[in-house]
């Protein structure tokens, strides 16, 4: 499913960023989460984890999946965090900020192992070092 | 002891009013958000950063302040175009130190303002800016929009201090003296909060302003805006009717505004609006900052060097151009080669291709708690937490500045705060260069 | 004509300021004295040797010399600022401020610009074969006043900001635009030949822009007053029907600007 990502604070994220628990269960549960309207979780078949790919395709994220009705269909949400900056779209249309709001992604189920924010670190970016 | 009207080091809400309690190892903290509570905790956590570590053949081990202040001045003085970092959550005194080493080093600064309101800041460069502090918001507003800003969860008190509740000199029965707009493509609590939510399509702030804008010059917009941005003509009507009628209309804007695209083209749009409405009623601007002292930097920097972010002192005087100079930007270009972060988790907030090249070159980290820019970095400095361990000063989301002072002591015998691990490493960076 | 030939042969690990690669700055240099310019790599200078071979004295005035880079140099900048007269070829892609504030003389780059090529530019041409990116003849952050003169050709595609602040000259663009092509213009002429994403004259208060491709988001502070057909600015040539709007009236002036959009690709306008 294609669908533009939002991003942006939760209360909890906050209260567990600014309380350095970026490492924690509790904070994986927040904000590795894709917020989606029902009928667009109900297409997907209704998966526990979802894949969120960036629109160039070149880097992908599992998640899992929450519905929500603060959104509508065509639109996902997930919390400001490592998960969701993995696929945000890199340029910065000259300004220097990239899209946090409104990134092309595509959505699918998935089985993939939702990785913790240090897994992410570790693996995806520093190369399994 | 109990003290009193502590600042708090989280948002740009910098609230003064908290009490906290410090005994037995616990802190009780009165007053405080969620989140303000949270970061409070971290005087007395058992994961806060204690030791200075490095990284050698790819194994982290504890070292000496002075052995992991040597590696970072090693890791800047050999580094060809070293980017500063500056993170928001420490003072402006201690940033002030950052700049001039970039200067001194002929690198590039930044600041969190550059992956945060920066494009708010081109905007208010664009067009001037009708602000006001936020008590006068407070005292005298009965109209109250917040765009692109889920105020109740990113500065939780905002609502209740300054925009909505509190009960004003002229405002005097609170939330019954005014009418609160939210413009946001999501539902947010802030939006189920509102008398009024207009639920635009990502990506259309401009086309919505724009056509508000047509509107308040008595034009008819163009039909095709209400696909567009998902908003009836009528609505949109009856919201510039609504602001007119207003005494005193306060916008906050966020992050809704400047990062969706558009970015600064949106603020612009939004501050000549406002400009605009002050011809039927006052009418004022401001952003909703997200750290504490994001504020800061760009005051600083702007007065110490002209600029508000995105530093580049490449030739020796500074220059400034958001896409050229900004931190995404020269990261994901490769375009330096290695980096300082300063109490910011730049990992975790920047997209994938900059933080893997961030990870990949030499990094020094100084952090409080273990997040992706501590792991990833090659020489992790502890930080001392401002407003709580050490005194200085932080702008506030209006651009007041708020002196803070400490109610305990910095855990570390080595540095009394921020500024001074700063003020150390730069004395060995000029002892190097200069031998 | 005297042509300098500058072969790029490494060292771009950071990028390079060049803004000494110029016709005026070559001509009467011999080819040794050439090699010998300093040109920017962070904050230090290197010889212009250190990163290209030359080939070639420079002529006896800008008029006379041609510089041709012969190869990709996407990691070099402001080649041809400031520029007066004379000509530089790129046999490859250019790096960001190609030809930026130039008054007069020739750039031809064969593959692809970067952003802020002819930035301010106020004479001569730029012929760009491949694509470029933001901010095309634009103004300078926080100026009003971009481009004031001369032409500004993009065979491919442009992204965002083009002629931002136009006050003056020409920008034709064969391929498509994104967002806010022609922002707060008053004055000059752009031409899209393309399709425009959105926010096409955005805040114009004079100067023609002419879309012959569809814009998939109308800007909502335009009127449509009269069609019109087979447009000619001097030499440039618009065939077709176009639908001709007045505006930007978001914003309080008298709608001076004119934008004219295709009338096959625009039916719904």
């Amino acid at each position: 499913m294609e669908a533009l990502l939002n991003t942006g604070s939760t209360i909890d994220e906050g209260r567990l960023a600014k309380g350095g628990n970026k490492y924690s269960e509790d904070y994986k549960l927040e904000c590795a989460v894709c917020w989606m309207c029902a009928e667009d979780y109900a297409s997907l078949g209704c998966p526990d984890k979802v894949a969120v790919t960036s629109r160039d395709g070149r880097y992908t994220i599992a998640v899992y999946s929450k519905v929500t009705e603060s959104v509508r269909s065509g639109h996902v949400f997930i919390p400001r965090s490592i998960w969701a900056n993995v696929v945000v779209e890199p340029d910065t249309f000259s300004t220097g900020s990239p899209r946090y709001k409104g990134s092309p992604v595509m959505v699918e189920p998935t089985n993939e192992e939702v990785l913790s924010a240090e897994e992410i670190v570790l693996k995806l970016y520093m190369g399994g070092e | 002891m109990v003290f009193k009207n502590i600042i708090c080091p989280v948002c740009g809400g910098s609230c003064d009013d908290i009490q906290v309690e410090l005994k037995d190892g616990k802190i009780d903290v009165q007053n405080a958000c969620k989140m303000g509570n949270a970061k409070f905790q971290e005087v007395v956590s058992h994961h806060r950063i204690l030791k200075p570590t490095i990284r050698e053949n790819g194994k982290v081990k504890d070292v000496s302040w002075d052995e992991a202040l040597e590696m970072a001045a090693d890791i800047l003085v050999n580094s060809k175009r070293p980017l500063f970092f500056l993170g928001s959550e420490t003072s402006c005194e201690a940033q002030e130190v950052g700049l001039h080493m970039a200067e001194y080093l002929g690198g590039l600064a930044d600041s969190n303002a550059t992956i945060c309101h920066g494009p708010t800041v081109m905007g208010i460069q664009e067009s001037g800016m009708v602000g006001a502090t936020a008590g006068q918001a407070k005292n005298r507003a009965d109209m109250i929009v917040y765009w692109g800003v889920n105020a109740l969860e990113s500065m939780p008190r905002h609502m209740s201090k300054y925009g909505v509740f509190p009960r004003g000199y002229w405002t005097k029965r609170g939330r019954f003296d005014r009418t609160m707009v939210t413009v946001d493509p999501r539902v947010t609590p802030t939006a189920v909060a509102s008398d009024l939510h207009l639920q635009l399509n990502p990506n259309s702030d401009y086309e919505l302003l724009s056509a508000l804008f047509t509107i308040l010059n008595g034009r008819e917009p163009h039909p095709s805006v209400e696909e567009i941005t998902g908003i009836p003509i009528s609505v949109m009507k009856q919201t510039v009717e609504m602001m007119k009628e207003s005494n005193y209309v306060s916008i906050y804007v966020g992050l809704g505004v400047s990062s969706s695209y558009g970015k600064h083209r949106n603020i612009e749009i939004a501050l000549n609006f406002v400009k605009e409405m002050n011809n039927y009623t006052k009418c004022n601007i401001g952003a909703l900052r997200g750290h504490c002292n994001v504020a800061g930097f760009n005051q600083i920097a702007s007065y110490l060097y002209g600029y508000p972010f995105g530093l580049d002192f490449g030739k020796g005087y500074p220059r400034y151009n958001p896409g050229e100079y900004t931190t995404v930007d020269v990261l994901r270009e490769k375009d330096v080669d290695a980096a300082f972060v300063m109490s910011a988790d730049l990992v975790n907030h920047i997209p994938a291709d900059s933080a893997k090249y961030l990870a990949e070159i030499p990094m020094i980290c100084l952090d409080i708690a273990p997040c992706p820019s501590t792991t990833a970095a090659d020489v992790v400095l502890p930080g001392v937490i401002d407003a709580m361990e050490c005194d200085g000063t932080f702008y506030r989301l209006d651009n007041v500045p708020v002196y803070f002072e400490p109610f305990t002591d910095s855990p570390f015998p080595e540095t009394k705060s921020n500024e001074d691990t700063l003020k150390q490493l730069f004395a060995k960076i000029k002892a190097k260069k200069e031998a | 004509m005297a042509d300098v030939i500058l072969k790029p042969i490494g060292n771009f690990d950071l990028t390079v300021e060049a803004e000494d690669i110029t016709p005026d700055n070559f001509a009467g240099k011999s080819a040794d004295e050439i090699r010998k310019i300093l040109i920017w790599q962070a904050p230090a200078q290197f010889p212009i040797s250190d990163f290209f071979t030359v080939e070639g004295n420079g002529g006896s005035s800008a008029e006379d010399t041609t510089i041709i880079v012969d190869g990709n140099v996407p990691r070099v900048k402001r080649i041809g600022e400031k520029m007066t007269a004379g000509k530089i070829v790129i046999k490859g892609s250019a790096g960001m401020h190609v030809g930026s504030a130039m008054t007069g003389g020739e750039i031809i780059v064969e593959g692809d610009a970067e952003s802020w090529a002819g930035m301010e530019m106020k004479g001569g041409s730029i012929h760009i074969k491949g694509n470029a990116k933001d901010h095309i003849g634009c103004a300078y952050r926080g100026s009003w006043k971009g481009m004031s003169g001369g032409r500004i050709t993009i065979e491919g595609n442009a992204v965002n900001q083009i002629g931002g602040g136009l006050i003056g000259g020409e920008i034709i663009i064969n391929g498509n635009v994104e967002n806010f092509c022609g922002i707060r213009i008053s004055g000059g002429l752009i031409v899209v030949k393309g399709n425009a994403f959105r926010t096409v004259g955005a805040e114009m208060t004079g100067g023609t822009i002419v879309v012959g491709g569809c814009i998939e988001r109308f800007n909502p502070g335009f009127e449509m007053t009269a069609i019109e057909s087979d447009l000619k600015f001097n030499d440039i040539e618009c065939p077709g029907e176009y639908k001709k709007f007045a505006g930007d009236y978001a914003i309080p002036q008298k709608g001076k600007g004119i934008l004219y959009v295709s009338c096959d690709n625009n039916e719904c306008l």
